[in-house]
C-alpha cells in the first residue's frame, strides 16, 4: 500500500521557522485536509513532502526513507504535486493538447493505447475536451486550475500533493475539481493531500489538520473535531463575559457559562485555541468622529461602468450603488473583475464607457478626483506598505500625504494603535508582524484623515480565522461610529454573511446584487452563501 | 539523460520563445548592435589642424613634410616659431598638433644616430589625442621606411601595434570585430537567463522540481535552445561584416565558427549563473547587461586596444573573456595567422577553459529544489 510516514519534519527559511516538527501517517485513498491561514505552514510541509525543499527529520514514502530533496529523487515518480497560485505550473504560450504532451514526455510516460483512454478521460472529466487547442493564457482561472490538475494527475501519482487548488477559483470550477479528485482517488487508490483556506472544504476529507503558526493546532476527522469544541459554543451573549470570546453569533468560553449551546464549526476550533493560548480577544474600538451629515446618501453610483483590455472585457456595464452606512460586498473569483472595479473608482485605470458619481459629483477627469481625495480612504490588496519603513513611520508617511499636522499625527496615530490594539507593535516592521497586524494598521492609515467612503480590496484573504472574524467586527463598528460607507471585495463566499449587501460578479458581468437579507428569503433551501451564488453561477 | 525528457522541453522552449515573440528579440538585437556600433562609434579624426616647424630645412625633413600635407588626417601649415609661441597656440586651441623635426634630423640618420622628433598633442580630449598620436607615428615611420627601405631607423620612433596591420585606419576594421564579441557575450546571456528565471518567476520550475527530470536534463534542454538559436547569429553577424561593412576576411572560417561557439557558451553560463541569484525578470535582464555589457564594451580592445592599456586596466581585461575571443576575431578579419600564431591557440584554450569552469559552477549551483 501506499503509505506515507511524516516523522519530526520542520522546515526552516533562513531566519524564520516555517514548520515546526509535525508527524503524520496516512495511506491510499485518503483525502487529508490542511488548514489554515498563510504562513502557517501548509506549504511548507507539502514542499518538505514534495522534496523540493530541505528539511530536517524523515520521510517514508513507498519504502523509500528521504531526508532530503535529493534522497527525493527516487520517490518523484511516483508524486503529483501541485503548487498555490491559479494554473502556476501552467505554460501562458502553450495549448491544453502541447501541455499534457509535455507532461507525458518529460514524465516518461509510455503513450499506449490505455495511456491515450485514461487522457481522454482526464481532459472529460476537466470539461477541456473541445478546448484542446487554446492556450493557457486564454482560459478562464477555473479551467486553468482544472488543466494544471489533469496535468498533474498524468503519470498517475500514488501520492497527490496539492496547495489549496481551489483558492480563488469559482463556486462551480470549485466542485468540479473535487468531482475529478473523488473519482481519481476511488479507482486510483491515491493518497491525496489537500491544502485549503476554505474550512467548508474540511467536509471533503477524510481527516484534517489544523495548522496555525507553524504547529498543528489539531488533527483528526472534522466531525470528531467539531465534538471536541462543541461544550465550549453558545449562542451569543448579549453582554461579554469574563475570559469568553463573542464574535459572530457565537460566545466561546472554557468555563461553562448560563447560556444556550450552539452548534460549532470548524472555525470555532481555532477560537479556542486561541483562547486556550492568548485567552479573550483584545476589545477593539473606534477613534471618536463627529458625523458629517452633509455627506450625501449615496456615496457612490455606477451606470454600465466598463473596462475593456484589448478583446478582454473585464467589466462589462456594470451598475451599482454605495449608500452611506453600509457595508456593499464585492464578491467573484479571481478574475471575475473586482479589483478592476475597484481601480476604477479610485480612478487608478481609466473608464472606457459608463457614468460614474462619487459623493454626488459626476466624475471626468482627474480634476474631479482631485477634490475628493480627502473624503476616500483605500486599502489595497497585500496592503501597500513599505516594507523598510516601521509601523509608525509608515503611518506617519500616510497622514502627511493626507496634510494632516505633525502634532496631530502624533496623537492619532497612539489613539488608533491604542483603539485597534498594535501598540506594542509601531516601531516594529510591517514584514516581522503577523498578517493580521498588517491589516489593521493598513485600515488605520487608510481612516486617519477620516474619510466618508473606504474602499478594501482583497484585504482577508490569507488571515486566519481570529484575524479575519476582529477584522470584520472592526469594520461594523467602524460603519457604525462613523456613518461610514464601506466597499469591500472578497473571493471568500461565506464572508458575504457580514456584508449588508452584496454584488456577485462573474466574467466582468453582474449576476446578483441585493441585500444579504432578501437573498436568503429568495434561496430558502440554501444552507450558506456558497449554495446562492452556486444558484446564481448554474443560472448564468 | 534522457533524450526524450530533452525534446520536450527543447520543443517546449522553442514554442515559447516564437509564440512570446521572444524570438525578435533574438534576432533583432545582435543585429541592431552590431549597425548601431559599427557606423555610431568613430575614433577616426580628419583635418585636425597641425603645425609644423621645420629646424633641420633638408631632404629628408621635407618628405616627411609633404607626407603629413598629403594626409588627409592632417591639415598641415609649416612655419618658423620658437616653441613656446607653438605651443602658446594650442593653448588658444588655434592648433591639435604641432610637430618640430630637430636640426641634423638628417645627418643623425644617415649615420644611424638616434634622433627625436617633438610631438605635441592637444589633449583636452584623451581619446582623440591617443589616436592622433597613433597616427602621428604611422606617418612618421611610413616616411622614413619609404626613404631608408630598412628597419634600421625603426628604433627612432615607438609605433602603437594597432597601426601594423590595420593600415588603412578604416574604423569599421576595429570596430565590427570587437562588437561581434560584444553581441555574443551579451545577448545568449540574456536569453539563457531570461529562460531559467521566466519559470522561477511564473512558478512553472515546480515542474522540474517536483518531477524526476534530472538537472543535467533540465540545463541541457535550456543550454541547448540558447546554442542553437544563437548559433544562428554567428552567421548573420558574418554576412554583415564582409557585406555591409565590407570586413576583409583573411583567416580560417572553421576557427571563426568554434571559436564563436565556445564564446556563446561561456555567455550562456554568465546566464546561468545570473539566473541562480535572481528571481524576477526584469533583475536579471539588468543584472545580465550590466555585468556584460561593461566590460565587453571596455575590453572587447574596440575602444581602447589591449596593448595600450596600463596597470589594474590589462590585469582586468585578461580576467574577462571578451579579449581572448576578440583577439581572435581579428586575427581571423584583418590578420589571418589562424592557429599558426601560438598566441591564438593560447587563447582558444583559454576560451575553453572558461566555458567549462564557468559551465561546471553554474550547474553546481542549480539547485533542484526551493532555495
Amino acid at each position: 500500500m501506499n503509505r506515507l510516514q511524516v516523522r519530526e519534519v520542520s522546515v526552516s527559511y533562513r531566519k524564520k521557522t516555517g514548520l515546526k516538527p509535525v508527524s503524520l501517517e496516512a495511506t491510499g485513498g485518503e483525502i487529508i485536509g490542511l488548514i489554515g491561514a498563510d504562513g502557517a505552514g501548509k506549504s511548507s510541509l507539502m514542499h518538505a513532502i514534495a522534496g523540493i525543499k530541505s528539511f530536517d527529520g524523515e520521510i517514508e514514502f513507498d519504502n523509500h526513507i528521504y531526508r532530503s530533496p535529493k534522497e527525493a529523487e527516487k520517490v518523484k515518480g511516483s508524486i503529483g504535486f501541485m503548487p498555490q497560485g491559479l494554473g502556476l505550473i501552467l505554460y501562458e504560450q502553450l495549448g491544453v493538447n502541447e501541455h499534457l504532451d509535455f507532461f507525458a514526455d518529460i514524465r516518461g510516460i509510455k503513450q499506449d493505447s490505455a495511456f491515450r483512454v485514461y487522457r481522454e478521460r482526464l481532459l472529460h472529466m476537466a470539461g477541456l475536451s473541445d478546448f484542446t487547442e487554446r492556450q493557457a493564457g486564454k482560459l478562464s482561472g477555473g479551467m486553468m486550475q482544472k488543466l494544471a490538475l489533469i496535468c498533474t494527475l498524468l503519470h498517475r501519482p500514488k501520492l497527490l500533493l496539492l496547495d489549496e487548488p481551489t483558492t480563488g477559483v469559482d463556486p462551480l470550477s470549485r466542485m468540479e475539481l473535487w468531482d475529478i479528485l473523488n473519482d481519481i482517488i476511488a479507482k486510483e487508490k491515491t493518497l491525496c493531500i489537500v491544502s485549503t483556506a476554505y474550512m467548508a472544504e474540511a467536509t471533503q476529507m477524510y481527516r484534517v489538520l489544523l495548522f496555525e503558526d507553524g504547529e498543528i493546532i489539531d488533527k483528526g476527522k472534522a466531525g470528531e473535531l467539531i465534538e471536541k469544541v462543541r461544550p465550549f459554543s453558545y449562542e451569543a451573549a448579549p453582554e461579554p463575559f469574563e475570559n469568553s470570546i463573542t464574535i459572530h453569533g457565537y460566545t466561546y468560553s472554557l468555563k461553562p457559562l448560563e447560556l444556550k449551546p450552539k452548534e460549532p464549526t470548524l472555525n470555532a476550533v481555532f477560537f479556542i485555541n486561541f483562547l486556550k493560548k492568548y485567552g479573550p480577544i483584545p476589545e477593539i474600538s473606534i477613534v471618536h468622529k463627529d458625523r458629517d451629515e452633509d455627506v450625501p446618501a449615496t456615496i457612490m453610483e455606477a451606470k454600465g461602468l466598463t473596462k475593456r483590455f484589448r478583446e478582454f472585457v473585464a467589466n462589462d456595464h456594470i451598475d451599482m450603488e454605495l449608500n452611506r452606512g453600509e457595508i456593499l460586498g464585492l464578491l467573484g473569483a479571481n478574475g471575475a473583475g473586482k479589483t478592476t472595479f475597484i481601480k476604477m473608482l479610485l480612478g487608478l485605470l481609466p473608464i472606457d464607457e459608463g457614468e460614474l458619481f462619487l459623493l454626488g459629483k459626476r466624475i471626468k477627469s482627474a480634476n474631479d478626483r482631485q477634490m475628493l481625495k480627502a473624503k476616500i480612504g483605500y486599502v489595497s490588496q497585500h496592503f501597500a506598505l513599505y516594507k523598510g519603513m516601521s509601523v509608525r513611520e509608515n503611518l506617519r508617511y500616510f497622514a502627511n500625504m493626507h496634510r494632516i499636522e505633525p502634532e496631530r499625527t502624533s496623537v492619532l496615530i497612539k489613539e488608533y494603535a491604542d483603539t485597534l490594539g498594535f501598540y506594542s507593535y509601531l516601531d516594529a516592521l510591517p514584514t516581522d508582524l503577523p498578517m493580521g497586524i498588517n491589516q489593521r494598521f493598513s485600515v488605520a492609515a487608510a481612516i486617519m484623515h477620516e474619510p466618508v467612503v473606504l474602499f478594501l480590496d482583497e484585504p482577508t484573504s490569507g488571515v486566519d480565522v481570529v484575524a479575519r472574524a476582529t477584522f470584520w467586527e472592526m469594520l461594523q463598528k467602524l460603519k457604525e461610529e462613523w456613518n461610514i460607507a464601506i466597499l469591500i471585495t472578497t473571493h471568500y463566499m461565506g464572508e458575504a454573511e457580514f456584508c449588508d449587501r452584496v454584488v456577485l460578479l462573474r466574467d466582468g458581468k453582474k449576476i446578483a446584487d441585493d441585500t444579504v437579507k432578501n437573498l436568503y428569503q429568495i434561496h430558502p433551501d440554501a444552507h450558506n452563501f456558497e449554495d446562492i451564488f452556486l444558484d446564481y453561477y448554474n443560472l448564468n | 539523460m534522457r533524450i526524450g525528457v530533452i525534446k520536450a522541453y527543447f520543443k517546449k522552449e522553442l514554442l515559447d520563445i516564437y509564440r512570446s515573440k521572444l524570438i525578435l528579440m533574438v534576432y533583432i538585437m545582435p543585429s541592431m548592435l552590431l549597425i548601431l556600433f559599427g557606423y555610431g562609434i568613430k575614433t577616426e579624426v580628419t583635418h585636425t589642424r597641425t603645425l609644423i616647424i621645420d629646424n633641420d630645412q633638408s631632404k629628408a625633413s621635407y618628405d616627411l613634410v609633404s607626407t603629413f600635407e598629403h594626409s588627409k588626417y592632417f591639415n598641415s601649415e609649416t612655419k618658423n616659431l620658437s616653441e613656446n609661441r607653438a605651443l602658446n597656440l594650442i593653448k588658444q586651441d588655434k592648433k591639435d598638433l604641432i610637430i618640430i623635426i630637430p636640426e641634423a634630423f638628417e645627418k643623425h640618420l644617415l649615420k644611424g644616430l638616434k634622433t627625436s622628433v617633438g610631438v605635441y598633442i592637444d589633449g583636452s580630449f584623451p581619446s582623440r589625442a591617443k589616436t592622433i598620436e597613433n597616427y602621428v607615428n604611422g606617418v612618421i615611420y611610413d616616411a622614413i621606411m619609404k626613404r631608408s627601405g630598412t628597419e634600421v631607423d625603426r628604433a627612432l620612433i615607438t609605433i602603437n601595434a594597432r597601426n601594423l596591420f590595420n593600415q588603412s585606419l578604416r574604423d569599421e576594421d576595429m570596430i565590427v570585430p570587437g562588437v561581434i564579441g560584444l553581441v555574443l557575450l551579451i545577448a545568449p546571456a540574456i536569453l539563457s537567463a531570461l529562460l531559467i528565471v521566466k519559470e522561477k518567476e511564473n512558478g512553472t520550475i515546480f515542474n522540474f522540481y517536483s518531477s524526476p527530470v534530472k538537472k543535467s536534463e533540465f540545463l541541457a534542454a535550456k543550454l541547448l535552445s540558447v546554442l542553437l538559436l544563437h548559433g544562428i547569429n554567428i552567421f548573420i553577424l558574418f554576412l554583415w561584416a564582409i557585406y555591409l561593412f565590407e570586413l576583409p576576411f583573411r583567416g580560417s572560417f572553421l576557427l571563426y565558427i568554434f571559436s564563436s561557439f565556445i564564446y556563446i557558451i561561456i555567455s550562456l553560463s554568465v546566464g546561468l549563473l545570473v539566473s541562480i541569484i535572481t528571481s524576477s525578470q526584469i533583475v536579471a535582464y539588468v543584472l545580465t547587461l550590466i555585468i556584460t555589457i561593461i566590460p565587453g564594451f571596455l575590453y572587447s580592445g574596440m575602444l581602447m586596444p589591449i596593448s595600450s592599456m596600463e596597470g589594474e586596466s590589462v590585469i582586468e581585461a585578461h580576467i574577462y573573456p571578451v579579449m581572448y575571443y576578440t583577439h581572435i576575431l581579428y586575427d581571423v578579419f584583418l590578420v589571418g595567422d589562424g592557429l599558426s600564431a601560438s598566441k591564438n591557440l593560447l587563447y582558444l584554450f583559454i576560451l575553453m577553459g572558461y566555458a567549462i569552469i564557468l559551465l561546471t559552477i553554474g550547474s553546481l549551483l542549480l539547485k533542484k529544489r526551493i532555495v
